[in-house]
C-alpha cells in the first residue's frame, strides 16, 4: 500500500496521467488545492470501508463501551485525509470552491461561459 | 401409380438377370458407370426439348442399374424381396444381406475380405440411394416440371410477366405467384437444381487448431497495440464516433441495463441468508446480537456483492479475535 502511494504521488505531483483522447489535453491541475482535493479524494476511497466499519462499532447501544472508545482511538489513528468530509466539490475547470454546480461540477462563471456558446447539453437561457 | 411401375419394373429386372457370372472387376465398373450414368442423364435432361416419358424412363433406367447391382450381389436370394427388406430397414444393413454378401465373397476367387468389404460398402451406397430416390422422387418430379414450364417461356416475357405480377398484386397476395417465379428462377440459379457430385466436400480441417502459443508475449501485445493504433481511422461519421465512445466506455450501450458492473451471477438466497457466516462468532453475548444487525442490514443491501458482505463479515472476525483479550478483561 506504501508503494502504491508513493508511486502515485510521484506520478501525480501536479500532473494528470496522459490520457487517450485527440482532444485538449491538460497536463496539469489547475493548482495544488486541486492536487490535494484529488488525494483526499483517493484516500477517502480506500479507507471507505474500514472507517464505515469503526463508526459501525462506536454508533450503536449494544456493544460494551469500551470496546467504542477503543473503535474512537482507532478511527482517529486513520490519516486525516481519509475522512470524506474534508472533500471539496471543487470547479473542475478553475478550482473554484464556491459557486460549484453539482450537475456540472462548474463554477457558475465556467457555466454560464459554456451556456452563452451553446456548449451545455439542454441548457437555455431562461425567459418567462 | 409411379410407384407400382416402377416395382413391376424392378421384378423383371431381376427375374430377367437372375444370377450372374460376373467377378469383382465388372462390379467395380458398375459402380464406375452409375456416376457416370447419371451424369449423362442430368446432361440429357439439360437439353431444350425434353418430354416427361422420357424423365420418368431415364429415372426407371437408373433404378434399374441399382436394381442390377443389387441382383449382382446376391444372385442366390430373391432380389426385390430383399431390397424392400432393405428399404424397411433403414440405416443399418440386413444381416441376410450381409450373410449374402459374405457368401458372394468366400465365393469369388479374388481377395475375400476386401471384396466383402466392398460389398458391403456398396449395398450401403445402394440403401442409401434408394431410400433418398424414396423420399425425393416426388420432388424430382416438381423440378421436372417447373423445368418445363421455364423452358417454354422465353426469358424476356418471363421477366416482364414477373414484374407485371409484382406490380399488380399488392403486399398480401403477392406471395403465391412470387414462389412459383422464384422456383423457376432457382431451377437456373447456382444453388438450385440436382447435385452432380462430381467434387467431394473439401473437409475444412482445423488444420491450425493448435498453432497458437499459450501465452502471447509482450512482444506480440505491442505489436497488436501498434497496428491497432496505425489501422483506426478517424471516424467518418456520427455512427462510428458513437462506437468509438461505447468501446472506450465512454458511451453506455443501449437498451440500458441497469446491471452492468453488478450482476455477480449470485443467487438470491446468498445475498439474504448470511447466518452460515456467523459460525465464528460466540452465541450469546452483544457481540452476536451485534452481528446479526449487522447481517440484517447487509441483507438489505442490494449495491454490495457477496464477495464483499463476506468481507465486512470477515473483518468483524478478525477485529473482535484481535480485540478478545480486551473483552476478557470487561
Amino acid at each position: 500500500m506504501a508503494a502504491a502511494a508513493l508511486g502515485w504521488a510521484l506520478r501525480a505531483a501536479r500532473q494528470v496521467l496522459p490520457s487517450p483522447c485527440p482532444g485538449q489535453v491538460r497536463s496539469y491541475y489547475v493548482d495544488w488545492r486541486m492536487l490535494r482535493d484529488v488525494k483526499r479524494r483517493r484516500l477517502a476511497y480506500e479507507y471507505a470501508d474500514e472507517r464505515l466499519r469503526i463508526n459501525a462499532i462506536r454508533k450503536n447501544t449494544i456493544l460494551p463501551k469500551e470496546l467504542q472508545e477503543v473503535a474512537d482511538k482507532e478511527i482517529a489513528a486513520l490519516p486525516r485525509d481519509s475522512c470524506p468530509t474534508r472533500i471539496r466539490n471543487r470547479c473542475v475547470l478553475t478550482s473554484r470552491p464556491r459557486g460549484v454546480r453539482r450537475r456540472w461540477r462548474l463554477s457558475r462563471i465556467v457555466f454560464r461561459h459554456f451556456a452563452d456558446h451553446a456548449q451545455v447539453s439542454g441548457v437555455q437561457r431562461a425567459m418567462w | 401409380s409411379t410407384s407400382s411401375l416402377l416395382s413391376a419394373e424392378k421384378d423383371k429386372s431381376t427375374a430377367s438377370k437372375g444370377s450372374t457370372t460376373e467377378g469383382a472387376s465388372k462390379r467395380q465398373e458398375g459402380t464406375a458407370e452409375t456416376p457416370k450414368q447419371k451424369l449423362l442423364d442430368l446432361i440429357g435432361n439439360m437439353k431444350v426439348e425434353v418430354s416427361y416419358r422420357k424423365k420418368l424412363q431415364e429415372l426407371k433406367a437408373s433404378k434399374n442399374n441399382k436394381q442390377d447391382m443389387n441382383a449382382l450381389e446376391g444372385p442366390d436370394r430373391e432380389g426385390p424381396q430383399r431390397t424392400t427388406e432393405g428399404i424397411q430397414r433403414g440405416k443399418p444393413l440386413n444381416p441376410e444381406l450381409v450373410k449374402a454378401a459374405s457368401a458372394v465373397a468366400s465365393s469369388l476367387p479374388l481377395n475375400k475380405k476386401k471384396t466383402e468389404s466392398e460389398l458391403l460398402a456398396q449395398l450401403r451406397r445402394h440403401e442409401e440411394t434408394t431410400d433418398k430416390q424414396k423420399k425425393g422422387e416426388t420432388i424430382n418430379i416438381r423440378n421436372v416440371i417447373s423445368e418445363m414450364a421455364v423452358k417454354k417461356q422465353s426469358p424476356a416475357l418471363r421477366g416482364v410477366r414477373i414484374s407485371i405480377s409484382l406490380e399488380l398484386d399488392d403486399d398480401g397476395q403477392r406471395i403465391r405467384p412470387e414462389r412459383f417465379s422464384s422456383q423457376s428462377f432457382d431451377s437456373r440459379s447456382l444453388k438450385g437444381g440436382k447435385r452432380l457430385n462430381i467434387f467431394t466436400k473439401a473437409s475444412t480441417e482445423p488444420e491450425h487448431a493448435l498453432k497458437t502459443v499459450s501465452s502471447p508475449t509482450i512482444w506480440d501485445l505491442e505489436f497488436a497495440k501498434e497496428i491497432a493504433a496505425i489501422t483506426a481511422q478517424p471516424p467518418r461519421n456520427g455512427f462510428e464516433e458513437m462506437i468509438q465512445w461505447t468501446k472506450e466506455g465512454i458511451l453506455w450501450e443501449f437498451p440500458i441495463d441497469n446491471e452492468v458492473g453488478m450482476d455477480d451471477g449470485a443467487e438470491f438466497h446468498e445475498h439474504i441468508f448470511l447466518d452460515k457466516h456467523l459460525e465464528g462468532f460466540p452465541k450469546d453475548g452483544p457481540i452476536r446480537h451485534f452481528m446479526e444487525l449487522v447481517i440484517c442490514g447487509l441483507s438489505k443491501n442490494p449495491y454490495l456483492s457477496v464477495k464483499q458482505k463476506i468481507e465486512h463479515i470477515e473483518w468483524f472476525e478478525k477485529y473482535f479475535e484481535e480485540k478478545k483479550e480486551f473483552l476478557q478483561e470487561i
